[in-house]
């Protein structure tokens, strides 16, 4: 690899995430806050809560993180310049005249340039937690791996939480369970950088750095331009689950064969059985659904 | 001749005070506890559609107690999944309960008798785990006796605690029914072997902590393995229960809990017959613990 494009991914690599990307970060976070119903609303009638739930969205992922690793959760509060950007956002796109920034932000190219500067805060985070858990744990991969996808996507879950504690929510619908697409790729990215941090993977961590940020904005970009969801991942995702989970599938008929003949499993217990046989059944349906 | 034995059983004790869990005996509380996430309704369906939350659970249902205690203590959350190999055990676990091949795991697993020998090692397990987790808050805490109760609990109980965030994670969120309302028979006997270690720990009970992990687990053991062979949902505890709760909360209590009594499918009580040595250790424990837990109740 020449030195002008290991020069330039160096450079790329220690670019400062404070002024213009962390503001990037902000006002995508607060403007998909403000998207929420009522959102607005709530804001004149009770600002603190509203305030409380920008910071919520907008340090969400250090939040999470910081609870996992038994830190105090507060300790973002001790960063006194971007929690005063963060709320200085919060306050000119919620309070400003004439909701001037809202309707700046509704031009396709600022939302695009603002959500491909967000992604690359995304990176930053990931590196940062993958780091910072393996200076408690030097061997725990998992733990790693945890942290950094905590701290990337970890927003979306406390945002969902505070919605639940509020009662504004109930979980019953699928979204819950559902990772969304930028947490996938949060946990793919987490995933890398953990192995490339214990060396299992032989790239460099800048230019690992640049070709996953240049693959998050660009499929960010991408998917809000045809505003599809999930483009990318889809196919390989249906053959991963086909090959990891689809056995029972496959011997589905098999399974349903045995079953019209009694007692194939012996004297099985009997107790266990109105549920087994129930959450069988259950699965036979779905299978067969499927199938 | 008398010394002799007694010089034998100290060393059965201690000897089987020292056998390490690891492989085996996680194993088969792993096994255990995947089984009764099977048990669960929507958790196949759920584990179909959402693998990654069906795993999340899953390792909830494995290392419960450990996240509690670390939470309760102060210390990470995560703590425990630096231990790769257990998680990767347990992950195995995971899978071939819910995704083996014509399901042989999961039959060959719910076989009575194979199962019993599971749930047996999972008790062994459980006692262990409060005998080490009162050890660790005495070290944080000398002489906090009610922490030291608390830690020994959770650990014991595991997810049981936590039954709402865990259902939470499935999809189903119901605030109004919980763990405390409606301790099961491993809550309450976690509660009561917690009081007992800490008796223990703090030399207010004059026996060596592997006899009484040897003969807590015997107990444990014994009245799981046959609640478990019977089917019964049950607590050994119901009967003495219901002798010593209307003297301490009065008469209207008493009604209450003779009604839950016969409306129950199954008649719980079998246990005090079954061991009374241990029952007679129980009840030293019972009276100091019993006001919390029916204040729960």
């Amino acid at each position: 690899m020449d030195s002008p494009w290991d020069d330039l991914t160096l450079a790329f690599s220690h670019t400062s995430m404070f002024p213009f990307f962390d503001i990037a970060h902000y006002l995508v976070s607060v403007m998909a806050m403000k998207r929420q119903p009522g959102a607005a609303e709530l804001a004149r009638q009770n600002p603190v809560s509203s305030w409380f739930t920008a910071m919520l969205h907008c340090f969400g992922g250090g939040i999470l993180s910081c609870m996992l690793l038994a830190e105090p959760p507060l300790k973002f509060l001790t960063n006194h310049t971007n929690v005063l950007l963060a709320s200085s956002i919060w306050y000119i796109i919620f309070f400003c005249p004439c909701d001037l920034v809202s309707q700046a932000y509704s031009y396709l190219p600022v939302q695009l340039l603002a959500a491909g500067m967000k992604e690359v805060t995304r990176t930053w985070k990931i590196v940062g937690g993958v780091t910072h858990a393996n200076s408690y744990y030097r061997n725990g991969w998992i733990v790693m791996i945890a942290i950094g996808w905590a701290r990337g996507a970890g927003g979306a879950i406390m945002t969902k939480f505070e919605q639940l504690v509020k009662g504004d929510w109930k979980p019953g619908s699928d979204e819950w369970l559902k990772m969304s697409y930028p947490s996938k790729l949060t946990l793919l990215g987490s995933i890398m950088f953990t192995f490339q941090h214990t060396e299992h993977l032989a790239v460099s961590k800048h230019n690992l750095m640049f070709f996953y940020t240049v693959f998050l904005v660009t499929t960010k970009i991408t998917m809000m331009v045809t505003e599809t969801s999930s483009v990318t991942l889809a196919p390989f995702e249906d053959t991963l689950s086909r090959v990891l989970f689809g056995w029972q599938k496959q011997f589905s008929w098999c399974e349903k064969k045995s079953e019209t003949k009694p007692s194939s499993n012996g004297t099985g217990s009997s107790a266990s059985k109105p549920t087994a046989g129930a959450s069988e059944s259950v699965k036979k349906k779905h299978a067969k659904k499927t199938g | 001749m008398e010394l002799l034995s007694a010089l034998s059983l100290g060393e059965l004790a201690l000897s089987f005070s020292r056998v390490p869990l690891f492989p085996v005996f996680d194993l088969s509380y792993f096994i255990v506890s995947l089984l009764y996430l099977k048990y669960e309704p929507g958790a196949v369906e759920l584990s179909r559609r959402h693998p990654a939350a069906s795993w999340l659970c899953a390792m909830l249902h494995c290392f419960g107690s450990y996240i509690l205690a670390d939470l309760l203590l102060g210390e990470p959350v995560i703590d425990y999944f630096s231990n790769s190999a257990s998680v990767l055990l347990a992950s195995a676990v995971w899978y071939l309960t819910f995704f083996c091949p014509l399901d042989l795991f999961y039959k060959c697993v719910s076989f009575l008798p194979i199962k019993l020998v599971f749930v047996a090692m999972k008790e062994v397990v459980r006692v262990r785990k409060i005998a080490v987790g009162i050890h660790h808050a005495h070290h944080h805490y000398h002489h906090g006796w009610f922490i030291m109760i608390a830690t020994g609990w959770v650990k014991g109980s595991g997810v049981a605690l936590m039954t709402n965030f865990e259902q939470l994670l499935r999809g189903i969120w119901k605030p109004e029914t919980n763990e405390i309302l409606h301790m099961s028979f491993p809550s309450k006997a976690s509660l009561y072997g917690a009081v007992l270690f800490t008796l223990q720990q703090t030399r207010w009970l004059p026996m060596s902590r592997a006899t009484l992990i040897f003969l807590f687990t015997m107990f444990m053991v014994s009245c799981k393995v046959f609640l478990t062979a019977t089917h019964s949902h049950g607590s050994p505890f119901d009967v003495l229960e219901g002798y010593v709760c209307p003297v301490l909360f009065g008469t209207g209590w008493a009604s209450d809990h003779h009604h839950d009594n016969h409306g129950s499918p199954h008649s719980g009580g079998p246990g005090p017959q079954h061991c009374p040595a241990a029952k007679s250790k129980e009840e030293l424990g019972e009276g100091s613990r019993k006001k919390k837990t029916k204040k729960a109740d």
